[in-house]
């Protein structure tokens, strides 16, 4: 049982810190710049990321045991992967739409942002860089989650600075927001040790 | 007639190209150009496959019925978008030999996903007749291609000290722009400058038209 626990959080937080999606792979960032706005955006995403890479990590890892083999997977795992988060999403959507139809018609607008970018199927398909047990499969794809609540943390705490008059017109928004993720990303960089 | 036809057309094609492009701009496809757009080919790989599955997914996904609901409407676009990375996959290793498969990696697949063909598509592309939607998605692709080609160029000028086999010495290189840092921080560089000289032409076209009213008026009173 420890092992699995401690195979767990060594894939999270390998996929936290080490391969962070944003600092390290600039995966989703185009979420990030838009979720970093508001408080309320950033730990909704965060959530809702969680949610989706943790089950889907579960269902890709039985989809990876099963067809890893076959000599064309590398071609349908796009579609494979895609498939099995629309079917998350779908059966979410549901559950939700039934016995929390106030939360429905708040996410219904953004849901979809969450469940369809680049850092739920990026984590996907790294999620057996780490390993192929189980729990290093479900780790990775919290801590990719994480990673994001993270970044999208610290872009919160900086965006009023950064949109603020001190920024000349042109660079501010996106592209002051992008030098700041890359300053921190260098930042990391050192940290981990790659330099 | 004819001229204003001309000039909507270029406005459409200008739209994706410059006003809304989707890495400078919008910022929808930035991490691909960020992380592997790190010399020539590895740029022209990377703009290859991205044509193919942007022409291809919305394209197809023009024709979903608008009688579905949106939520499967995009679930539908997801999984053509997703399908459409097959021949780009196949494309780009029989152009581009199966090693730049590798140098790609998530970042092929995961343009799958990109806000072009599941957020555009639904907002814009639906809305067009099918040659103005191609017109437009044109625009959109070459913007996306020519900042990634941008980018790759200087990231392979400022690190190998070359255009894609052609020698280009500076003097000076700068390999830390071919990481993820060095490429977020790139792109936001040019982002500021882009969107700078995008306020300077609009600046000067408002100045020119003012001075043509003015122009006007003092032929109106002569």
């Amino acid at each position: 049982m420890m092992e699995f626990i401690s195979t767990f959080i060594s894939a999270s937080l390998i996929a936290l810190f080490l391969q962070n999606a944003i600092y390290e792979r600039a995966l989703g960032i185009n979420i990030l710049l838009y979720a970093s706005r508001k408080k309320k955006d950033v730990i909704g995403f965060a959530l809702g990321l969680t949610y989706i890479t943790t089950i889907s990590s579960a269902l890709v890892w039985v989809s990876d045991r099963f067809f890893w083999d076959f000599e064309y997977y590398n071609l349908i795992i796009p579609v494979l992967y895609i498939l099995i988060v629309s079917i998350i999403y779908v059966v979410s959507l549901l559950v939700v739409w039934r016995y929390f139809p106030k939360l429905y018609w708040q996410i219904k607008k953004f849901v979809h942002l969450t469940v369809f970018n680049c850092s739920v199927l990026g984590a996907l398909f790294l999620n057996r860089q780490i390993g192929e047990s189980f729990f290093s499969y479900i780790g990775y794809g919290m801590g990719t989650a994480l990673g994001f609540f993270l970044a999208g943390s610290l872009l919160y705490i900086a965006y009023e600075r950064l949109n603020s008059e001190l920024v000349p017109k042109a660079f501010r928004g996106m592209p002051i927001m992008l030098i700041y993720v890359g300053v921190i990303s260098m930042a990391l960089h050192a940290f981990v040790g790659y330099a | 007639m004819e001229r204003t036809e001309n000039n909507n057309n270029s406005n459409r094609l200008s739209d994706g190209l410059i006003r809304q492009n989707i890495v400078l701009m919008s910022g929808i496809a930035i991490a691909p150009v960020a992380v592997v757009a790190t010399n020539f080919m590895n740029a022209l790989a990377l703009t290859s496959g991205f044509t193919v599955i942007a022409f291809l997914s919305v394209f197809a996904c023009y024709f979903i019925p608008r009688k579905l609901s949106y939520t499967i409407r995009v679930i539908i676009y997801a999984l053509i978008a997703g399908a459409s990375v097959i021949p780009a996959y196949l494309m780009v290793g029989y152009f581009y030999g199966g090693e730049m498969l590798e140098t790609l990696g998530v970042y092929l697949p995961i343009l799958a996903v990109n806000p072009l063909i599941l957020t555009k598509t639904e907002t814009r592309f639906r809305l067009r007749k099918p040659h103005l939607m191609l017109l437009e998605l044109s625009g959109y692709v070459t913007g996306f291609n020519v900042i990634c080609m941008g980018v790759g160029i200087i990231r392979d000028i400022l690190t190998n000290r070359q255009i894609g086999s052609l020698p280009v010495d500076l003097g000076f290189e700068i390999p830390a722009v071919n990481a993820t840092f060095g490429g977020l921080i790139m792109v936001g560089i040019l982002g500021g400058i882009f969107r700078w000289q995008y306020n300077q032409a609009k600046l000067r076209k408002i100045a020119k038209l003012e001075k043509e009213i003015e122009m006007q008026k003092l032929l109106e009173n002569l």
